[in-house]
């Protein structure tokens, strides 16, 4: 094999994401009367920034070899704790602050701290207490989801303050300033992970925990912050779920986890650790927003969904393995 | 022997009621190579994590130029400037090769106070010290996972004789090298040695001990039993100290 075809082929098996997300666009182009709008295109982008804020985080934790599986519910009592300061009517408190632009920060503080800290936890007690995160996670998976329906009785919040709705609201050419947060997260972290030590050093601690302990990299404390993040992200998506939906219910985001994997998987990061890239998984992310849509333009009933999103992480399994054939001819 | 580098002073570790080094005491000197020998179980393994900071010692303590040494994390050995190669290859297959020589030292540049990875710089430091090794590599930017073993091994020498520091560890360095790349693992050693840093080789294999130690330190069920000038003892007498046929402690007459 020459050298060009071999950089050809390689630099598809990198990207293939990205081919499919062109290929699945194209498709549906074709075929899926209506598809081929700008509108519809930068619905697909704004109706992903949740999940893909969130797929980040869980990524990030995935790569350097451990699990999150309490990002959902995470994302879920940031959105009810911003839901009930800032909301004005349901269990909201309706706390004003004066100027009226600083319940912005305050709010995003309050969801990442609230995340941050649960994300700490998690980290403290798989690195320290060496338990398995598997097991931690979904402890906090379930007892931060109790939270939620704890502090709010099982009620909901709504009507978020003005001033913390408009970054749904205000456009910037042709998308929510939401949708250009959960851009600009992946721009950020896809660029932490490819050109930081700390980033490099994620990826290597997912590869070999042992190597790159005797080689000195301070592995605990990496893995730590890793958790943090995941939790402070998932906070964040669970501030632009309160955004979106202007309030919080008990069990708003149920069954994101599934899709937040979907897309991590998708996107070519391996359950194993130590690989994967974020763009990839941002493309992950795109195609299931792509693929739902196109299910709501048919008509067809929205349960069709769940077996498509099934069958597309099954596959994305099978091309892996199929992809790590190919390399290895290739090496 | 000139200036000791590090001296071990009665080191034991216990694994429970196992007692798997019972006192070991020797010292290694600035520029001197030994092997360190000794049957499977004897505890080398043990004393070479002990060094690294790999595993914290039960009692007994350590001199490392003259100081009082113990390293809690491999990190605080590396710190102090001790390095190790593993028997187990300590290589991230899933990054390339350049990542590899670079683990945890990575050259960065600042971009607004942010550490910024320099790969070019790194891939440069990386293709001469292999090209100096005479180590070829297809691409230094292939990840690990597709090189063969001997290849990988290289890289691990390679790094230590590139990052040098003043005591080197080895635990069976060569065991999945060739003839050819065996003979110019036991230069680097040398050459290593020559630049005043110490270095510790574990081995199996006496023809390698005798071609590069100057001194052999056989251990026994946790303790020494044997510690010889290479020059005055002869493969026989030490495999003798290693099975134990000499009394523990005593250095061979012939």
């Amino acid at each position: 094999m020459d050298p060009r075809t071999r950089k050809a082929l390689e630099f598809v098996l990198d990207n293939l994401v990205w081919f499919m997300l062109l290929f699945v666009l194209v498709v549906f182009s074709i075929f899926v009367p209506n598809y081929f709008q700008l509108g519809i295109f930068a619905n697909i982008i704004e109706a992903s920034s949740v999940l893909g804020v969130m797929s980040i985080g869980l990524a990030l934790v995935i790569i350097a070899g451990h699990m999150d599986l309490s990002v959902e519910s995470v994302a879920a009592l940031s959105a009810m704790a911003v839901g009930i300061l800032f909301c004005s009517s349901g269990i909201g408190m309706g706390v004003q602050l004066h100027p009226e632009w600083l319940m912005v920060p305050v709010s995003l503080l309050v969801a990442l701290a609230v995340g941050g800290l649960i994300g700490a936890f998690n980290g403290y007690l798989v690195v320290k207490v060496k338990m398995s995160a598997f097991i931690i996670t979904l402890a906090s998976y379930i007892w931060v989801r109790g939270l939620v329906l704890v502090i709010s009785g099982g009620r909901s919040a709504q009507d978020l303050a003005p001033a913390i709705r408009w970054f749904g609201i205000q456009r910037l050419v042709g998308l929510p300033l939401t949708a250009w947060i959960a851009v600009s997260c992946f721009v950020v972290f896809s660029l932490i992970m490819a050109k930081t030590p700390f980033g490099r050093h994620l990826v290597m601690i997912g590869g070999n925990e042992t190597a790159t302990f005797r080689a000195g990299i301070r592995v605990n404390r990496n893995l730590i912050i890793a958790f943090v993040l995941a939790g402070a992200i998932a906070g964040l998506a669970g501030w632009l779920l309160a955004i979106r939906t202007s309030g919080a219910t008990a069990n708003l985001g149920v069954g994101l986890l599934f899709n937040a994997f979907a897309a991590v998987v998708i996107g070519g990061v391996s359950l194993k650790g130590g690989v994967g890239t974020l763009p990839g998984v941002y493309a992950g992310v795109l195609l299931l927003s792509a693929i739902n849509t196109a299910i709501n333009l048919m008509g067809l009933p929205a349960n069709f969904t769940q077996v498509i999103h099934g069958l597309l992480v099954l596959a994305a399994v099978l091309l892996d393995a199929f992809k790590q054939t190919i390399r290895q001819r290739l090496a | 022997m000139n200036e000791p580098l590090l001296v071990l002073d009665n080191v034991t570790k216990n694994y429970g009621a196992i007692e798997a080094l019972k006192g070991i005491s020797f010292s290694i000197g600035k520029g001197e190579v030994v092997a360190l020998l000794g049957d499977n179980g004897a505890g080398k393994s043990t004393l070479v994590k002990i060094i690294s900071g790999g595993l914290e010692p039960t009692s007994g303590r350590m001199l490392f130029e003259g100081k009082e040494f113990l390293a809690k994390s491999p990190a605080e050995a590396k710190a102090a400037g001790i390095e190790t190669v593993y028997q187990d290859l300590s290589l991230c297959t899933n990054v390339d090769v350049v990542a590899n020589f670079f683990m945890g030292r990575e050259i960065t540049r600042k971009f607004l106070g942010i550490p910024v990875l320099d790969e070019r710089a790194m891939e440069a430091v990386v293709g001469n010290a292999l090209a100096n090794a005479g180590t070829r590599i297809p691409s230094l930017r292939a990840n690990v996972e597709h090189l063969s073993g001997g290849q990988r091994q290289a890289i691990e020498l390679n790094r230590f004789v590139h990052w040098g520091g003043k005591l080197v560890l080895l635990d069976e360095p060569f065991a999945a090298l060739g003839v050819e790349q065996t003979r110019r693992g036991l230069d680097m050693i040398r050459q290593v040695a020559n630049q005043g840093i110490g270095v510790v080789i574990i081995t199996h294999i006496m023809q390698q001990a005798f071609q590069v130690a100057d001194r052999i330190v056989v251990i026994r069920q946790g303790v020494v039993a044997g510690d010889v000038a290479r020059n005055k003892t002869s493969p026989d007498a030490v495999i003798n100290m290693i099975t134990g046929e000499t009394l523990a402690g005593a250095g061979p007459t012939g």
